[in-house]
């Protein structure tokens, strides 16, 4: 049996179903599940799964499940270093946004990440503190802070409206994601100019640890084919379950 | 060494025989013991150390949602203690114990091992302080019976020193100071300080600036004063029209950047360099000779002293002097001791002066390991 996880609410679901439709692979609900389960019509031997986008990235990374549809920056804030934990099958074409790094736009003097350097410096030069940086995405911005030489800044953690943080005093830079940068603007935020941190998408993606039976991989072979009868999909995913 | 260390009973008989010995050591120096918790808030290490630490701190959270972290680093806490209780100085702090370190994509590595050092806060004369501290670690790695190792030794008051001889504006002194331990990242500065755009990217005057600012009234200010980002604003748009390095200097310190071996030549030639540049770092390079000297008067072969210019150790809370001790176990070069001195971590603290501050911490498991299988 191969399990895949899709997205189980939102404008992500239904982008995922008309992607499928597209393909020729229609999703059936399974009754008396609750709407959690599904199954593709034809497919015995695919058990489809809705769960929350973040709960597939997780899944995936701990090979609970063995293929799901997700946000990138979802994937990438679980598992930093891909490489033997998850495989990115195929960018989907939708679910676009990006993660940023937004200062307000009172900070006329900083359009930049080594603009933003010099003020985290001399921010804990003087106060004696780190500025703060709200996020959701603590592994990519730590990341991302490294790659640009940032040190002199802590992060804390935000659930929700995180563009709010600034406004409300609860720190003073943000890592968000976004995709017009309406909700930045109107919250008195710019993205700084080398600020773009990861520019995601919808991913079809393989979690590498999962158990990978004979049957799961017919499965799977069996799917990809029909989802990008053109691509070798299988091939570079079967390459990397060893 | 595995993530998870167990150590059996021969092993953690062979490590407190070690840690005796060290202490004891400690102790006839006039450094007490001290034990720090192992739990810790985790807030003091995440606002106070470097990014290094930091991404290798563990955190966990208590049941009320107070976060907390298994200590990465004695030094910290050993030094937050001494503000707090408003220690007298000089003092003296030895301890020996467990730190806890994630290691992420280096499985082989453990994810805790003891370190057995020492904290010598407050003592005014550093050269002083210097000469004890150097003594100390060589005479630690004798009582442990360890002679096989080598000496590397840097100063980042040298670099300091010498971007604060050169004609630039001070945020661009403050930056290169600070990515001084970035290899690669302070010669890229510096080639763009000789050959930088020189464009302007925000307006020159004061009533300019101001204007721009009222313009985005509704913003947050985020911990900043407008006076705070005016100033700033306006230094950027100066120092953008007229930065520019002299060539010859430039081209000197990228240079001296690479220096690196035998101590002795290695300051000869930074000496030359500093010549040809115009530049006068007699007092930094006359307390490196300094520690030459120290290390000469405990009979260790200056051959086995490496002077690195360009060395600064990646945990950024050091300011001048550092140093590290290596040796080789059966897998190869080993570090088994680093220390340096740190003069800003106790007001980081809360100190409400300035306190000199240097220590060094010893690798015990490694140091067994060097001597199991060095040879």
């Amino acid at each position: 049996m191969l399990t895949l996880a899709i997205p189980s609410k939102g404008r992500l679901k239904d982008n995922c179903n008309a992607w499928f439709a597209e393909r020729g692979v229609v999703m059936e609900q399974t009754a008396g599940a609750r709407g959690y389960r599904a199954s593709f019509a034809g497919m015995p031997d695919v058990e489809v799964m809705l769960l929350s986008a973040g709960e597939i990235a997780s899944s995936l990374l701990a090979g609970d499940i063995h293929l799901g549809i997700t946000g990138e920056d979802l994937l990438r804030e679980e598992a930093p270093e891909l490489t033997g934990r998850m495989h990115l099958i195929k960018p989907l074409g939708f679910g676009f946004a990006d993660v940023v790094v937004a200062v307000s736009g009172a900070w006329i003097d900083v359009a930049t990440m080594a603009d933003l350097d010099d003020v985290c410096a001399a921010y804990a030069h003087k106060q004696k503190r780190r500025l703060r940086v709200a996020t959701k995405y603590a592994q990519l911005t730590r990341q991302f802070f490294a790659l640009n030489r940032i040190s002199d800044y802590r992060i804390v953690p935000s659930a929700g409206a995180t563009e709010g943080a600034p406004a409300a005093g609860t720190a003073e830079v943000i890592v968000d994601i976004t995709t017009t940068g309406t909700t930045l603007r109107d919250n008195g935020l710019k993205i700084l100019d080398d600020g773009v941190i990861l520019k995601s998408q919808a991913q079809l993606a393989a979690s590498v640890t999962a158990d990978w039976s004979a049957d799961a991989r017919k499965a799977c072979e069996s799917l990809l084919g029909k989802l990008d009868p053109a691509g070798p999909l299988y091939p570079a995913l079967a390459a990397q379950l060893r | 060494m595995p993530a998870f260390p167990y150590y059996d009973s021969k092993a953690i008989d062979a490590l407190n025989g070690q840690a005796v010995s060290l202490l004891g050591l400690f102790a006839s120096r006039g450094y007490g013991r001290e034990e720090p918790a192992v739990l810790q808030p985790a807030e003091i290490f995440l606002d106070r150390s470097g990014e290094e630490i930091r991404r290798r701190t563990f955190t966990l959270m208590d049941p009320s949602g107070r976060e907390l972290c298994l200590r990465p680093d004695l030094t910290i806490p050993i030094c937050r203690e001494a503000v707090q209780s408003k220690r007298s100085f000089p003092a003296r702090i030895a301890y020996n114990g467990l730190v806890f370190r994630h290691q992420p994509g280096e499985p082989h590595r453990p994810t805790q091992f003891f370190q057995a050092g020492v904290e010598l806060l407050g003592l005014e004369d550093r050269a002083a302080g210097e000469t004890e501290i150097l003594s100390l670690v060589v005479d630690a790695l004798k009582v442990c019976g360890l002679s096989d190792f080598t000496i590397r030794m840097g100063d980042l008051a040298l670099f300091n020193a010498l971007v604060d001889a050169l004609a630039l504006p001070a945020g661009w002194r403050s930056r290169l100071k600070r990515h001084f331990w970035r290899a690669g990242y302070v010669e890229s500065l510096l080639y763009w300080l000789g050959h930088g755009d020189g464009k302007a990217k925000l307006p020159g005057t004061r009533d300019e600036i101001e204007a721009l600012l009222d313009a985005r009234g509704d913003a947050p200010m985020a911990a900043r004063t407008r006076e705070d980002i005016i100033t700033r604003a306006l230094d950027r748009a100066a120092e953008a029209a007229n930065l520019r390095l002299d060539t010859k200097v430039a081209d000197a310190i990228a240079q001296l950047l690479d220096i690196s071996g035998p101590a002795e030549e290695s300051l000869v030639k930074v000496r030359a360099l500093l010549a040809t540049a115009g530049i006068n770092l007699d007092p930094q390079l006359a307390a490196m000779d300094a520690r030459l000297a120290t290390l000469k008067s405990l009979n260790i072969d200056p051959a086995r002293v490496q002077f690195t210019a360009h060395f600064g150790r990646n945990m950024e809370y050091y300011t001048g002097f550092v140093f590290e001790l290596w040796a080789r176990d059966k897998e190869g070069p080993v570090q088994i001791a680093g220390g340096g001195r740190y003069d800003s971590m106790m007001e980081m603290l809360g100190a409400k002066k300035p306190v000199s501050a240097i220590g060094v911490a010893i690798r015990t498991e490694r140091v067994l390991a060097a001597k199991r299988g060095g040879k």
